[in-house]
């Protein structure tokens, strides 16, 4: 043997070997080459959403903006679901969302407790989850910066008030949802604090009213209509609400005690019963914080997209908010009030 | 709801007549003695609850609910149950605001067109409870939420507001200094309080409640009575969604939710049974005017809402029990008299 049968051997080793080694260099390039391409981009995507209810104005503007959004983008399949106020329904929704292969989820669910469980299926499923408004562990959060769109208010009030009540009002009612947890709890604070922080003489600690309104105009037409025997018959009142639905409850008892003159109330919101009640002549409404539900596709769906291919995205993003009254109601919602806007 | 074991033609006896007329006359006075302590218990605990404004407030929102109840314990006299009431209410609000914002029909015919609404419900509730002899719990259970869908499909979810000085005095108005809604609740109270007790129409709903086989061998009309019950039901609750839209200044398809749950409560306080064939209207107005007095008072005592939601609740578990021991002692007293 010779050297020839050696030769061949080694080099037949030496073939081998770069050949392996070419072979394994080829599949790490392979998988490197994986990891840099996004695995979850696509050329369409389906994604579900699952509105708060179907009977508020406010969540039906919410899904009629993502409805035009996904049609306007082309690439995106909306399947849509109604969480109805519930958490168990929100979780029902999202086992249905996994089991249509959905590529993300967009929740808009109002049970705290129920946001870790559905947080653990999606995430067993691989699906990236947002939360419109009430936040859950791991999912990226996008709604209102609700103590922010309080504090809004609460200025816009306690300016009102410097200018035509000589910067002191004597009694303020806070028309709040406590049974809906930490943040409608933080829209409530923004206001009260904005208030009394901008007022020149702020309300006395026991002549703060918190009411609440259970979210309806008739609770907060009672308990606002109990509270008034306990404020002096002239005393000048204001008020900061959930919401307009609240803001109107809380006018219309103090204009059927036949105070109406001395009240002044500022909401959250402002859709447009809200917007038709602060338009209207010597109105008791000064205005609302808008959060522009029907914005919030157009803001949210390329957020989901850019998570899908594999884009950064904050951990939270926050809606514009604007106080909305009757001096700029028509910049903003000129179509909704022909008649007062082209006065 | 109708209780068979309790049929018992001796019930329909002027003597017995008058046994329950003594113990009518023993639960209103009961009540009126509770709604004493609770006042007493307010007035030590704030000084604003004995105030004419606060009674003026009590006084002025009270209608909703007592008128309400008038229809309810009809119904439950006859041993049946309206859940409907809270949705029919939105729906009479709703009718009434969109044909008159959108269809251009004047206030008036459209107030009556919203109440006449809540009229072809009851009249719905009544033909399904006795022409299908489908339970009144079920069928009105039903219908409270097929007419609450109705009323926010016809609204689109949307809260419509109604400003008009005429309408507006309906809820909001005073004759005197008294509220105009209290006087309409009061003149109502006096009407049906007297078919109830001087009629042949009302002595036949106690029958019809207290055994509707025995009423029908009686000769009774069970099904058109029914029917007439069922209708001043939905009549009554439509009329007192106007009220609220006229207090509010705005109908919305969520208006009234849980109306039902306050008027039941405060009927069944008030001496009628949840089995049939007994009860009184002055009972039931006591019963109205004790749980919207303990509203307003934890209200002023700035109780937390939650213990309010547990004080009522505590208020119609004592009510039902109530109705449990007049119940038992009744059904002793005719095992006695057998």
């Amino acid at each position: 043997m010779n050297t020839r049968r050696l030769s061949a051997i080694a080099l037949g080793t030496v073939v081998f070997a770069l050949v392996v080694t070419m072979a394994l260099r080829g599949s790490a390039v392979r998988v490197l080459a994986q990891d840099s391409a996004c695995p979850t981009a696509k050329d369409s995507y389906t994604i579900g959403f699952a509105n708060l209810t179907e009977d508020i104005v406010f969540t039906q503007l919410v899904r009629e903006g993502m409805v035009a959004t996904a049609e306007e983008m082309g690439n995106v399949n909306l399947v849509l679901a109604d969480n109805r106020l519930d958490g168990a329904t929100a979780l029902a929704n999202t086992e249905n969302f996994i089991t249509q292969g959905v590529d993300a989820i967009i929740h808009f669910q109002t049970d705290e407790a129920f946001g870790n469980v559905i947080m653990a299926r999606a995430r067993a499923a691989g699906i990236p989850v947002f939360a419109i408004d009430i936040p859950m562990p791991g999912a990226t959060f996008f709604g209102a910066d609700n103590y922010y769109a309080g504090q809004l208010a609460g200025e816009a009030l306690a300016a009102w008030v410097n200018e035509n009540w000589d910067g002191q009002a004597d009694a303020m009612l806070v028309l709040e949802l406590p049974q809906s947890g930490p943040i409608p709890a933080a829209r409530m604070q923004g206001m009260e604090e904005a208030f009394q922080n901008n007022v020149e003489t702020p309300v006395a600690d026991d002549m703060v009213f918190h009411l609440d309104s259970k979210n309806t105009q008739e609770e907060a037409f009672r308990v606002v209509s109990d509270t008034l025997p306990a404020i002096d018959e002239d005393a000048k009142i204001v008020a900061v609400t959930i919401n307009d639905g609240t803001a109107l409850g809380t006018i219309a008892a103090v204009e059927a005690a036949g105070r109406g003159d001395n009240l002044m109330v500022v909401g959250q919101n402002a859709d447009p019963s809200g917007q038709e009640e602060m338009i209207k002549e010597n109105s008791r409404y000064l205005g609302a914080t808008g959060y522009f539900p029907e914005n919030y596709g157009a803001q949210l769906l390329p957020r989901v997209i850019d998570v899908l291919e594999c884009r950064p995205v904050p951990p939270s993003i926050y809606v514009e908010h604007v106080f909305i009254s009757a001096d700029n109601v028509c910049d903003y919602y000129p179509d909704n009030w022909p008649d007062f806007c082209s006065q | 709801m109708s209780n068979l074991i309790s049929a018992d033609p001796a019930r329909l006896t002027p003597a017995r007549r008058r046994k329950w007329l003594t113990d009518d006359t023993l639960t209103s006075l009961s009540l009126i003695v509770s709604f004493v302590v609770l006042c007493a218990f307010f007035a030590s605990q704030t000084p604003f609850f004995l105030t004419q404004a606060n009674l003026s407030t009590i006084a002025s929102t009270i209608a909703i609910v007592g008128i309400t109840a008038i229809g309810m314990t009809l119904v439950l006299i006859t041993g049946g149950v309206d859940i409907s009431v809270g949705s029919v209410a939105a729906l009479s609000g709703v009718v009434t605001s969109l044909l008159w914002l959108e269809h251009g029909i004047p206030l008036g015919v459209s107030t009556v067109l919203g109440i006449l609404a809540g009229a072809l419900v009851g009249l719905l509730n009544g033909a399904i409870v006795t022409y299908l002899k489908i339970n009144p719990l079920i069928t009105t259970l039903a219908t409270f939420s097929i007419i609450r869908g109705l009323a926010f499909v016809l609204s689109e979810g949307q809260t419509n507001l109604l400003s008009n000085e005429a309408f507006n005095f309906i809820g909001r108005g005073t004759v005197a200094g008294i509220p105009f809604s209290l006087l309409v609740m009061l003149a109502l109270y006096l009407v049906f309080g007297f078919i109830l007790r001087y009629t042949a129409f009302g002595r036949n709903l106690y029958a019809i409640g207290g055994s509707p086989q025995a009423s029908r061998l009686a000769g009774i009309a069970v099904t058109r009575h029914l029917l007439i019950v069922y209708i001043i039901s939905g009549l009554l609750a439509a009329f007192s969604g106007i009220i609220n839209v006229s207090q509010l200044a705005s109908s919305a398809p969520r208006a009234a939710v849980g109306l039902e749950f306050t008027v039941i409560t405060a009927v069944v306080l008030g001496g009628t049974s949840l089995a049939g064939g007994k009860g009184t209207l002055i009972g039931t107005l006591i019963g109205v005017i004790i749980l919207r007095t303990l509203d307003n008072g934890l209200v002023l005592m700035q109780v937390s809402s939650f213990y309010q939601d547990v004080a009522r609740g505590f208020v119609l578990i004592l009510a039902v029990g109530f109705d449990q021991i007049r119940l038992k002692l009744g059904q002793l007293q005719r095992s006695k008299g057998v």
